[in-house]
This record gives C-alpha cells, structure tokens and sequence, in this order.
C-alpha cells in the first residue's frame, strides 16, 4: 500500500516555477572582500570561471547543448552590511563581467529570512522533521524548539533537549552517532538560530540551506512562489533594504531554480555546506511541489536523484 | 500449483489484503483565557507554519484547525503480546479551536508494512507523510490492542500522545491567552485506534473511560478503507473527543458541589459561565457525521452522549428559571446569570 493521505496532492493551487537544468553558482564573498576593493573581485571571478566553466561543460555533456544554466550570486547583507548597493553591485557586476562570467542573477542573502512580507526561513523551520535516531518515540523536542539540527544520536548531556540533564543527574558519558552511518559516524550538529535582544538571528549554514531550496524550486508560500525575479532596471538602490531579493540581471537568462545547484565556493565554506546537507535531507517538501519538478523532469528525460541533499553539487576550490 | 501473488508496492504477499490499522491521540482542554477567539485570532492561534494556511469554518460554529506537523519517529511499537516490533516513520499532528474557546492537539499515524525490512534514508519517510513503516512481523490485533493497552504509554514506545502534549503546551505560552479562563476545566487526551474488519461485519465504536482523564476508543470499520475513509477517521476522533469532553466538563460544573446547597448567586456564578462559554458547542456529527453517519449513531445509543448531554442542560436551565422566580431572594443586581441564559 502506498501513502494513504494525498488529500494535499490533488491541491490544484500549487504554482509551479519555471526551472533551468542547473542553477550555477559564482562564488560568494564577504563585505570585507567587497571593502577590499576592485582587484579583490577581478581575482574572485578569475579563479571562478575554469570551475563554472567546468560545471557548464558537465551541463552540456548530459543534457545537450540546449542546456539550460543559469548563474547567480548571493550578496552577503544579512551578517554585515557594507556601504551600499548603487557603490558596490556596479563594480561586482563589471568584474564578472570582465571575467567572463556574468552575473544573470542576483539575490541577497536578507531575502532568505524575509523577502516581503514571505519569511522564507521561518516556513523552512516549520518545514523540518527531523530524521529520527532509533529511539526516538515522539517525545523528543523538534527542531525549532531546541534551535538545533543534527544528522543523529547527540552525546548524552550536552544538550537542553536531554532529559537526564535536566533531571540533575549527570548522564554517563556516551558518543555521539550518525544515523544511517556507514560503519562509522561523522556526527555534525547544527544550530539553526540564536536569539538576539529578542530577535532572530538565522544561523549561517540555514540561511545557506534556504538559498538551496530557493535554487532548487522547492519553495511555496500557501501554493505560491516565494520568490520572483525583478528585472533589473539599470540602477541599484542606495539602501539594502530597497534591494529586491532577487533581481534579474539578464533579461536573456534562463529561469533562475533548477533541476540541479552548482556552487563554486571557497573550501572554507565546506562545513557550512555539510551542515545545508544535513538540512536538506530534513526538509519536508509538499507533495505537489516535489512531484511537479519529478513530473517535468521525466517529461524532459532528466534524472534526479530521490534525495534532495544529492540534487546540489559544489567544486570547494578556491582560495579563501 | 500458482504461487501466491505479490503485491508489487509492497513486496508482501499479505500486502494486497494488508490490514489498515490508524492510531492517533487528542488532548482536549479549555482555551486558558477570559474571553473566546474570535475568527482572525483563531487563525492567528494556530499558524504553525507561516508558508501554509490555518484551514477556518464559520459553520455550524468557528472551527479552526492548523497546517499539519510531521514528527519522525523510529522506536519499538506498543504491542499486546510484548513482541519487539520496531516503528519508523512519521506521526502527523495539528492544532485546532472550536468555538474560539476548546483547544485540541491531535497526532495520528498509519502502520504500514516495511517493504525493506530495514529502515531506509530518511527521503523515503518524508514523501510518506503520517505514515509509520512496521519492522517485524505481528497482527493488526495486536497493535492495535497494544496501543490502547494502558502500558502503552511507557518510555520508548511510540507515542502520538506526547506529541499532541508538546503542541498544547506550546499553544499556552501564546500572547492572545490572558491565562483567565471563565470555568474550572481538565484536559482530557483520548486514544484512539482504527482496524478495518472484514466486508459484512457491522462497524463498531468501543468507547471507555478509563480515568477522569483518559479514554480509549477502538474503531471496528468494516470492507475497503480507501485513502479517503482513512482521513475521514482523526475528524472523528477529534469530535468524539470534544463532545467527551464538554460532556465531561459540564458534569464537573454541575456536580462538583450540589448546587441545591448554594445560594442563588452562586448558583448562577457556578452556571453562568457553563451556559454563555459551552452550550453551543454542542453539535456532535456536524463535521464528521456526513462521512461516519453509522459511528455516530453508534456512539448515540451507547453511551448515549447527547441524552446524557440534555439530561444536564435541562438540569442547568431549571436552576437558572429558579432564580429568575421572583420569590427567590437573590438581589437581581448582584445576578451575574449571562444574557444568553435561556429563560422561561
């Protein structure tokens, strides 16, 4: 017998997006690398393009030379705001280009916690269940109460969801383990927010997670989608805050969520990437939003991997 | 000689006539504030989860319910016979208002039989919301007797029933309570578990109480359970136990003390609230009787709900006619008898 609850299936109101074959990803950068100046970004996407060059080239080789790529770069305004979009975008954009990689699309990273009045961040929380550790009986707090995502068994008494710690007794102490490890575990755990004079601060790694399931078309908003490209109008903003989420670049570009994701990002940013793993693969995606992108894919004769934490794939490659 | 046919899905040569067995619990309890929700506050109550909508019905009375919440479970199943049985999968679980004044935290879950026999990557439970993937081998019987069974409730076994305590103590904390309810209330959590029976047999409701606070609720459904018989169960469940616990609450405010040793004003102190905040809750079948008619009329004859239910109402409105009688010595200024008391 199959899944016996589909009343959420025949939901007619699920938008569906338009998706390229791979979502190309052109690094990301920090505000100091942007405070560092002109030259800083030139060598940025110099050391980029062989690896994006790369990742097309894969594109074309499985799915023809109509491949569908499109690039993007996500602007760092949610941890740290540098001067100012109308000063810095313009020479972000210019040394792409001269680079020979352009830009056709750019987000910021804000617009993975609120983009309007959507708070992607917040349905991607609520989105969570957590892959259970054997023993797990329901009675163990998710996620968004404890504020922290692990890929297991977590050491006992080290964490406020452990019921000896609370008791007062201090627990024996036990190692960490990896659900579904392959004979030995590589245990991460995640922290998903901290709590700031009130307000939520979105961890790093889940904003990261976010942007993923943005590129990869897996988010919906009571059936819409959560983001629309703008098109870009020739001038950027002052302010941060007037910067759409995400903007179209090119007006020629393929359609910015894809099959697949691509990142070329420097190796530092492996943990992150490990951790937006172990996120991916706890993320509860409607039934009609993911059976839409299965449906079209076979429609095309692309093949996707069940598992979304497989859908994106990185080169860790550059310097730091 | 023919082989036994395999069911293709599953694996399972039994699989085709595979036994449907839905378990699930609701906690019941008054909404801890003075005054009842309104509709937008209903549905700001319950928004879990700001992507998805809180579903609201303004008829017969204000129902709201929450987008559902999936919990991951992999743990050893309750079982009548004590046989180690593991469980992975996913329990389902929501909040909803009725009235803008009762508060129910339902978690429910299918079994189903695992095709592996071993638990798969987690991607596999997730496109199978509510359901729970039995490892080794035991009967429907079995799990459905072990989940009402009163050990059932141990650490270690899967229990829906935490989950829903978890979302009605989450659904306290919220700004829109001021913490001042109007009666005197317990919550009760029912129990609840679904076996289909084969085709021919009656369906049949068992209905106990088993404390002041618990109740178990076994459902004998008989003939094909398709997809939508099987989501038509938890509606029940959840009306059953609202009308349980209205029921429940009623008999505490009119018997807790014998109300013909109080004074007039007390005694409309003591009803008054009952009266204006539970009366008109009472409508048992409006959301689940059109597709369960038969476990409805069922739940009528035995125990009799809704006579037990107008026995009481009668009992209230005869007090509160006693003290509209004007030889009565209560000061009409001191009355607190709500408007909506019914008079004769």
């Amino acid at each position: 017998m199959e899944s016996v609850f589909r009343e959420e299936t025949a939901d007619p109101r699920t938008e569906s997006v338009p998706l390229s074959h791979l979502s190309l990803e052109l690094g990301h950068l920090y505000m100091e690398d942007f405070a560092a100046g002109r030259t800083r970004l030139r060598s940025h996407f110099d050391e980029v393009r062989p690896w994006a060059e790369a990742a097309r080239a894969a594109a074309v080789r499985t799915h023809g030379p109509r491949a569908r790529v499109s690039t993007c770069f996500l602007v760092d305004d949610y941890f740290t705001r540098h001067s100012s979009p109308s000063l810095v975008l313009p020479m972000l954009c210019e040394e792409a280009e001269a680079a020979e990689v352009r830009i056709d699309y750019l987000a910021r990273e804000s617009g993975c916690a609120r983009a309007g009045n959507r708070e992607p961040a917040r349905a991607v929380e609520g989105r969570l269940v957590e892959s259970p550790p054997p023993g797990s009986d329901g009675s163990r707090p998710p996620a968004s109460e404890v504020g922290w995502l692990s890929n297991g068994q977590r050491s006992p008494g080290h964490h406020a969801d452990s019921a000896e710690a609370m008791a007062g007794t201090p627990p024996a102490w036990a190692p960490a383990s990896e659900t579904g490890a392959r004979e030995h575990s590589v245990f991460l755990d995640v922290e998903l927010w901290s709590e700031q004079k009130g307000e939520r601060l979105w961890s790093c790694p889940f904003l990261a997670g976010v942007w993923q399931l943005l590129r990869l078309g897996m988010l919906r908003h009571d059936g819409a989608a959560v983001l629309r490209p703008e098109e870009f109008g020739g001038t950027f903003p002052a302010e941060w805050a007037a910067l759409p989420a995400l903007l179209r670049l090119n007006r020629r570009a393929q359609p910015f969520a894809a099959y697949r994701t691509f990142s070329v990002l420097p190796t530092r940013f492996l943990p992150v990437e490990h951790a937006v793993r172990v996120l991916l693969g706890q993320v509860h995606i409607e039934a009609p939003v993911r059976e839409q992108v299965e449906r079209r894919a076979k429609g095309e004769g692309v093949v996707l991997p069940p598992e979304l934490p497989d859908r994106a794939h990185y080169a860790f490659a550059l310097e730091p | 000689m023919t082989r036994p046919k395999r069911d293709k899905v599953s694996g399972n040569k039994d699989a085709g006539h595979e036994t449907v067995v839905v378990c699930g619990e609701v906690r019941t309890a008054l909404l801890q504030t003075s005054l009842p929700l309104s509709q937008d506050q209903c549905a700001r109550f319950l928004a879990l989860r700001p992507d998805e909508p809180v579903r609201v019905s303004e008829r017969p009375n204000v129902y709201a319910v929450s987008p559902d919440l999936l919990t991951g479970v992999d743990c050893r199943l309750p079982a009548a016979s004590g046989s180690r049985v593991r469980g992975v999968g996913t329990v389902r679980a929501h909040a909803a208002l009725t009235g803008g004044r009762v508060i129910q935290a339902s978690a429910h879950f299918q079994y189903t039989t695992s095709v592996s026999g071993q638990r798969l990557p987690w991607s596999h439970y997730l496109v199978r919301p509510g359901l729970v993937e039995r490892l080794g081998r035991t009967t429907a019987d079995d799990l459905t007797a072990g989940f009402l069974a009163p050990r059932a409730t141990e650490p270690g076994l899967l229990d829906p029933g935490s989950i829903a305590s978890r979302l009605l103590d989450r659904a306290r904390g919220h700004e829109l309570l001021d913490g001042q309810p109007p009666l005197k209330s317990r919550r009760t959590r029912l129990r609840w578990a679904v076996r289909q029976v084969p085709p021919g047999a009656e369906p049949s409701v068992h209905f106990t109480i088993v404390d002041t606070e618990r109740r178990t609720l076994l459902l004998l459904l008989p003939g094909l359970m398709d997809a939508k018989a099987v989501a038509s169960v938890p509606p029940f469940c959840e009306e059953l136990a609202l009308h349980d616990w209205l029921l429940t609450t009623l008999i505490r405010v009119v018997e807790r003390r014998a109300l013909g040793s109080l004074s007039g004003p007390e005694v409309a102190n003591r009803l008054g609230p009952a009266v204006s905040h539970l009366l008109h809750l009472w409508l048992p079948g409006a959301r689940s009787g059109r597709e369960l008619p038969e476990l409805w009329n069922g739940v009528e004859q035995q125990p009799g709900f809704t006579r037990q239910w107008q026995t009481l109402v009668q009992r209230i409105r005869d007090q509160l006619a006693l003290q509209s009688l004007p030889l009565h010595d209560s000061a009409p200024e001191s009355s607190r008898a709500p408007t909506s008391a019914p008079r004769r």
